[in-house]
């Protein structure tokens, strides 16, 4: 069935990197084939969350190139064979490639893959424009301001226009207690802006920081995290299964996500 | 007539804006457009003027596939369409991409009009019906005499888009914060207005601007500007805005009908 699913969210420094590594793994982890594809050209990052760093010879570039074959250019998990890791180059920028290179190196990785993410960087640009070229869905991530929601509103809106109509959306960095005490956008606030099916939510939590800082994705870690969860939950609801939101203290918030859920499929 | 709590634009800050509102109006006509004419289906695109200040390729295509999926429902099934692009020029790769988009949202292009040679040999290449006017005759039918048919969209209007229309504008969904209809009629927005609305832009103070849900970045009747009130409101009632001697005002749609 595979599907091929971009990771973006318009604004920098949401949680696109983090959430197309954990959700990776996670998918891995139920026994899927999943190819992570950074398109963040010129500053890659994924490698560096996966812990992968040291292990790449070759990049998207030089198999466009033709300088290696795709096979060769794909790295292995160190922990999970079911996922490889397609590094983006760091030497080059945006403009290094086209929509149309992008979507030729997608397409010869589908036939091997269940899931291909495609790690999409900031911004509405030529980037942004590859990275969602050979996308038939989209995973949406935003956080629980302003102005991040406003660039996802943008970015959803570009994703309509390009024909990219399967949308999820992931609201990263939630502190329910703020949210409670009034001083963060509610789940609620988000989607009634954004109008689009929730797929997680992901509670704030300095375990991210530290996983992220030593290579490690969250959904590895022996110590559950309620991040962790959320992510693996997030995993399983890509799968089909329906799984229960995590109860993050606004328990009424909940029960009306998962109302509109039920309205909005 | 009770006024809402709502912050009328002082007169200097009206006319500081005006200046602003000006290159808007005279920008009118550049956005991509669906018209019916004695029973066939027009889709026009906005002529080429200055290419540097013009509609770019990726930006036209961009707003026909939001127009298309704004108008889903109510496209005939297999409708042939006539695509009017005047003096602008398309590749066969363009043409493709039109016809590509419109048969997702099950049309069929079948002709060009075209007055650029150049258009007309891609679009006989590619296999269209092409009708060569002169630049006169189509200038004369995208002039816009009166107000053009009212543009319903049923869509969520979202950041960073701006919908243009000379005629009045419905928007049958939310008119998100950060996004702008600029329309020549009326503005009815039946869902959130939290964008910015501009009514009658061509100078009508006479236009309206109405909402289910009121809580607008910006108002601009013709030459008028409001800006929302600091704190929004908790409860929210089915709106109208318009022109007074002191300003924008708004009132509950129940009472405006009443008047």
């Amino acid at each position: 069935m595979n599907r091929v699913i971009v990771v973006t969210s318009g604004k920098g420094g949401v949680g696109k990197t983090t959430c197309t590594a954990n959700l990776g793994m996670a998918l891995a982890r139920l026994g899927r084939q999943v190819a992570l594809v950074d398109a963040d050209f010129g500053l890659r990052n994924l490698d560096l969350l996966l812990g992968l760093e040291n292990r790449v010879v070759y990049t998207a570039i030089e198999v466009l190139a033709g300088e290696c074959r795709l096979e060769q250019a794909l790295v292995r998990d160190k922990r999970h064979s079911q996922l490889v890791l397609l590094p983006a180059a760091q030497n080059r920028n945006k403009d290094a490639v086209t929509p149309e290179q992008m979507k030729k190196l997608v397409e010869d990785l589908k036939p091997k893959f269940d899931y291909i993410l495609i790690d999409s960087p900031a911004g509405i640009e030529m980037g942004f424009q590859n990275a969602i070229a050979a996308a038939s869905e989209a995973v949406v991530v935003t956080t629980p301001e302003i102005s991040a929601v406003r660039d996802a509103d943008r970015v959803v809106g570009l994703l309509e226009a390009q024909r990219v109509e399967k949308m999820h959306l992931v609201i990263n960095r939630l502190r329910p207690a703020m949210v409670q005490a009034n001083d963060m956008m509610s789940v609620q606030d988000v989607q009634e802006i954004l109008s689009i099916p929730l797929l997680g939510v992901i509670p704030d939590d300095e375990r991210v920081i530290v996983s992220t800082n030593r290579g490690e994705p969250l959904v590895l870690a022996e110590e559950r995290s309620q991040a962790g969860t959320a992510f693996e939950n997030i995993a399983r609801r890509m799968e089909g299964e329906k799984v229960e939101f995590i109860d993050l203290n606004v328990s009424q918030d909940n029960f009306l996500t998962r109302l509109r859920r039920l309205f909005l499929g | 007539m009770s006024a809402d709590s709502f912050t009328t634009a002082s007169a200097s800050t009206a006319s500081e804006s005006i200046p602003e509102m000006v290159p808007a109006v005279s920008q009118q006509n550049e956005q991509v457009q669906f018209r019916t004419e004695a029973g066939q289906l027009l889709l026009v695109l906005p002529a080429e003027t200055d290419p540097a200040a013009g509609l770019g390729w990726s930006d036209l295509l961009q707003q026909l596939q939001q127009r298309l999926s704004a108008g889903k429902r109510f496209w005939q099934f297999q409708a042939p369409v006539h695509l009017v692009v005047a003096n602008r020029l398309l590749d066969g790769r363009q043409l493709g991409a039109i016809a590509e988009s419109l048969a997702a949202a099950q049309l069929q292009l079948k002709r060009v009009h075209t007055s650029r040679r150049q258009t007309a040999v891609a679009a006989a290449t590619a296999g269209y019906s092409v009708e060569q006017d002169s630049p006169s005759a189509l200038n004369q039918a995208t002039a816009a005499s009166a107000l053009a048919d009212p543009l319903y969209l049923q869509t969520t209007v979202r950041s960073g888009v701006e919908v243009r229309h000379p005629g009045t504008v419905v928007i049958v969904g939310d008119l998100n914060p950060g996004s702008a209809v600029v329309a020549d009629g009326d503005v009815v927005v039946w869902g959130r207005l939290r964008g910015i609305a501009h009514a009658g832009a061509k100078g009508n103070r006479q236009c309206r601007i109405m909402a289910l849900q009121m809580e607008p970045t910006q108002l601009r009747i013709a030459d008028q500007v409001a800006r929302g009130p600091a704190t929004p409101p908790t409860q929210f009632q089915a709106e109208v805005a318009y022109v007074t001697p002191g300003g924008i005002q708004i009132v509950q749609a129940t009472d405006f009908s009443k008047n």
